[in-house]
């Protein structure tokens, strides 16, 4: 909107008398034209063409296998795409019709084994795929509205519970259907193949082109994706999404205009299963077989905390929290890589916090001197230390070298910058602004020394406690989620 | 005499031990518009919820234009034609403006979910049908739910514009019968007199029948053909609104034996 139908619209306002709330109206433009260097990306981002914002990411999605022949980077790839089907279809279910579903997983392990039974040498069935797949959605589709009946009375926390108890039984099924006795025979049969799960599962196939290497899935996946992102695009303002969002605001008042509770219920519950099963059968051809330990309760907790740190119901949400929740854990894996990602982390949480580019420079000044100084103090206390070139690695090493005093006892000088920075960062959040801020750069240049010395020689605790603090600091800045539009209950 | 539009025949309805509406009958004509006034707790809003299906009712049939649909759901009775608003506003708070009056459009379209997605010739028809229908049930409002505001989230609206977009969203389900529940409370006197002339011109200019519920006098004088009080889920007194205002019975069930016997 051009600033002078903003204007017009505003003097229209006044000019009405009675009842302008003007400051309300103008609260989301408020926010869009944010200072800052944050403010200056976010127009650039929104400036660009109609539609340029989602051919950018698929082009880049698209080019990525052409430009990697690493197998490795593939199949993340592949995961990223299951993951984000399933955040798809839970969306639906938990984003719009806010039904809290927390047997989820079951459906997509539900699917992933009907694609087995009838495509794997388990019961020696091999169905062509194209009649393998529409029976898989259907099948787990009808699986979701029988799973969904209870929510007919239940809703809230009650429907948790109920629900949770369905996605820890199929586990438990799963794990031991693998000698059931029917009473018409005389051996008990295996159905499921129990803890080791069905193996030797068919790839997909279609009129003779059968989906056999990593990428096939990565591009058939891709597709999937953006099929489902159009669909929930088109959803959000159907008649349909209309009709769960009431409902999740406000379901008695919904019931009285017209929006039938259960049927809608129930039918958010079967899309939201079909979508998961037919991400099953993608991942049970993909992997070439279906293990039950898949399907357990964190795969669960990481869809919901995809879901809610995008931001429920935001569709850029849902691609960007599937990102986070796949992508970084495998990027921690290694150190150099995580190196990077720390200080960008770091970086753009101040950037993000201070917003205006005058006490940003400040602080990353003061937080520059504040290093050279301890090397200093160090120096003078006589701390036995490591020169650069002993530990120091990778493009930061010049750096972070000559700024991070690295002692010899790392283990010792570790622990106490550790403690010290949990308690400075608690002792911060309860301070005043001001004081926050001159704080932050002496808790920034020891958050700094405590990675490096300590928590960077250990990636495997580091993941969990780099993915735990992102989330926490996420959610306490911006409880609506990436980008998630600010929710209110009662005002 | 024509089928009128709500007939509400001997309704009884029971909490344990505690009867909110007692054997209660009234006829509402087409275009007639009704208040219902009564002390708190007389079952006023009982009334409304029997009527909406919230509650079945132990007696008694609720009919709308000759058609019964006592012991329907909520969702039923108001794609029947009976709409209502809350006492205490329930708005779809997150949803916009023009989003809280499509929703209550849900009943009067038809497209199914695959057709939402597909965007068929019918989900895409319906949509622009509903578009048209949200700018005319705005307007009704003047420039108030108009403009910017369209887009606006629900909760960002003032208390006097949520009560209007409550009605708005009412009109949105097609329905021909609206019950109002407290329409004006909480308003200033310039609001209040606003909500009496958009229920005088809801009748007049689109032909609702209406029945409200209401404290305020002024707009009970304003506004109604017929008065009914309500006391302990009885009629205890009906007609005009100046034979209901004298009527000792009313009097006494507002302020007490004492206070109907000095007058």
């Amino acid at each position: 909107m051009s600033d002078d139908t903003q204007r017009d619209e505003a003097a229209q306002a006044s000019s009405r008398g009675i009842g302008t709330d003007e400051w309300v109206a103008q609260h989301e433009q408020r926010i869009a034209t944010s200072t800052g260097p944050l403010g200056a990306i976010g127009r650039w981002w929104l400036g660009l063409p109609r539609g340029f914002q989602w051919i950018i990411p698929l082009a880049i999605a698209l080019l990525i296998p052409f430009a990697t022949s690493n197998d490795y980077i593939i199949r993340i790839g592949v995961n990223l795409g299951l993951f984000l089907l399933l955040v798809i279809g839970l969306n639906l279910t938990v984003g719009y019709a806010g039904l809290l579903d927390l047997g989820f997983v079951a459906f997509y392990g539900f699917g992933a084994y009907m694609y087995a039974f009838v495509a794997s040498p388990q019961f020696g069935i091999h169905w062509p795929t194209w009649l393998a797949i529409p029976m898989v959605i259907i099948v787990t589709g009808l699986f979701g509205l029988a799973l969904g009946t209870p929510s007919r009375r239940l809703s809230g926390d009650y429907l948790a519970i109920a629900t949770l108890f369905f996605g820890q039984m199929f586990l438990v099924l799963a794990v031991s259907s693998d000698a059931v006795q029917f009473p018409w025979m005389d051996e008990p049969i295996d159905v499921t193949g129990g803890a080791n799960g069905i193996t030797n599962v068919d790839p997909f196939a279609f009129f003779g082109f059968t989906f056999s290497s990593v990428t096939s899935y990565y591009f058939l996946l891709l597709g999937l994706i953006v099929v489902g992102v159009v669909a929930t695009l088109r959803i959000h303002s159907s008649r349909q999404g209309l009709a769960w969002r009431a409902m999740g605001e406000d379901a008695l008042a919904a019931q009285h205009m017209t929006i039938p509770p259960v049927r809608m219920k129930l039918l958010a519950f079967a899309v939201g299963a079909a979508v998961a099963g037919l991400a099953g059968s993608v991942f049970a051809s993909v992997q070439l077989g279906v293990f039950p330990s898949t399907f357990k309760l964190p795969l669960l907790i990481m869809l919901y905390a995809a879901l809610i740190l995008g931001g429920m119901g935001s569709v850029p949400g849902l691609v960007v929290g599937a990102i986070i929740m796949v992508v970084l854990p495998e990027v921690l894996r290694f150190p150099d890589y995580s190196n990077w990602l720390f200080f960008i982390v770091l970086i753009l949480g101040v950037v993000m916090t201070l917003k205006r580019w005058k006490p940003i420079l400040a602080v990353f000044a003061a937080t520059t001197a504040i290093g050279f100084a301890a090397n200093g103090i160090f120096l003078a206390l006589g701390v036995p230390y490591l020169t650069t070139a002993e530990w120091a690695e990778g493009p930061l090493a010049p750096v972070l070298g000559a700024w991070v005093f690295m002692p010899e006892d790392r283990t010792l000088y570790g622990n106490i910058a550790f403690v010290v920075l949990l308690f400075a960062i608690a002792w911060m959040t309860t301070r005043s602004h001001r004081t926050r801020l001159i704080a932050l750069p002496f808790v920034l240049w020891l958050a700094v020394f405590t990675w490096e010395v300590r928590l960077l020689i250990e990636p495997s605790v580091t993941r969990q406690l780099l993915i735990g603090a992102l989330l926490i600091i996420l959610m306490a800045t911006r409880p609506q989620g990436l980008f998630g539009k600010p929710r209110v209950e009662v005002l | 005499m024509s089928t009128p539009a709500l007939s509400l025949i001997d309704l009884t309805k029971r909490f344990g031990g505690l009867t909110s509406l007692d054997h209660f009958s009234l006829d509402v004509a087409t275009s007639e518009v009704v208040s219902v006034i009564g002390p708190n707790g007389a079952g006023k809003t009982t009334l409304f919820n029997v009527i909406t299906g919230v509650y079945k009712p132990e007696e008694g049939k609720v009919l709308l234009n000759g058609v019964d649909l006592t012991g329907m759901s909520p969702e039923k009775v108001a794609q029947r034609g009976i709409a209502r608003t809350f006492q205490n506003v329930r708005l779809f708070l997150n949803l916009t403006v023009r989003e809280n009056i499509k929703a209550a459009m849900y009943g009067r379209t038809k497209a199914s979910l695959l057709e939402s997605v597909l965007r068929t010739r019918r989900a895409k028809s319906e949509d622009k049908e509903n578009e048209e229908r949200v700018l005319d049930v705005l307007s009704f409002f003047g420039t108030r739910l108009q403009g910017y505001r369209l887009d606006q989230p629900a909760y960002s609206l003032s208390y006097a514009n949520r009560r209007r977009l409550e009605i708005a969203r009412a009109m949105a389900t097609g329905a021909q019968v609206l019950l109002l529940d407290e329409p004006a409370a909480g308003m200033n006197p310039a609001e209040t007199k606003e909500i009496a002339e958009i229920i005088s011109r809801l009748r007049a200019e689109r032909g609702y029948t209406i029945v409200v519920i209401e404290h305020d006098m002024h707009v009970v004088e304003g506004i109604s053909d017929r008065v009914i009080a309500l006391d302990h889920g009885v009629e205890i007194a009906s007609g005009s609104f100046d034979q209901v205002a004298t009527d000792p019975a009313v009097i006494e069930a507002y302020l007490g034996r004492g206070a109907a016997a000095r007058k």
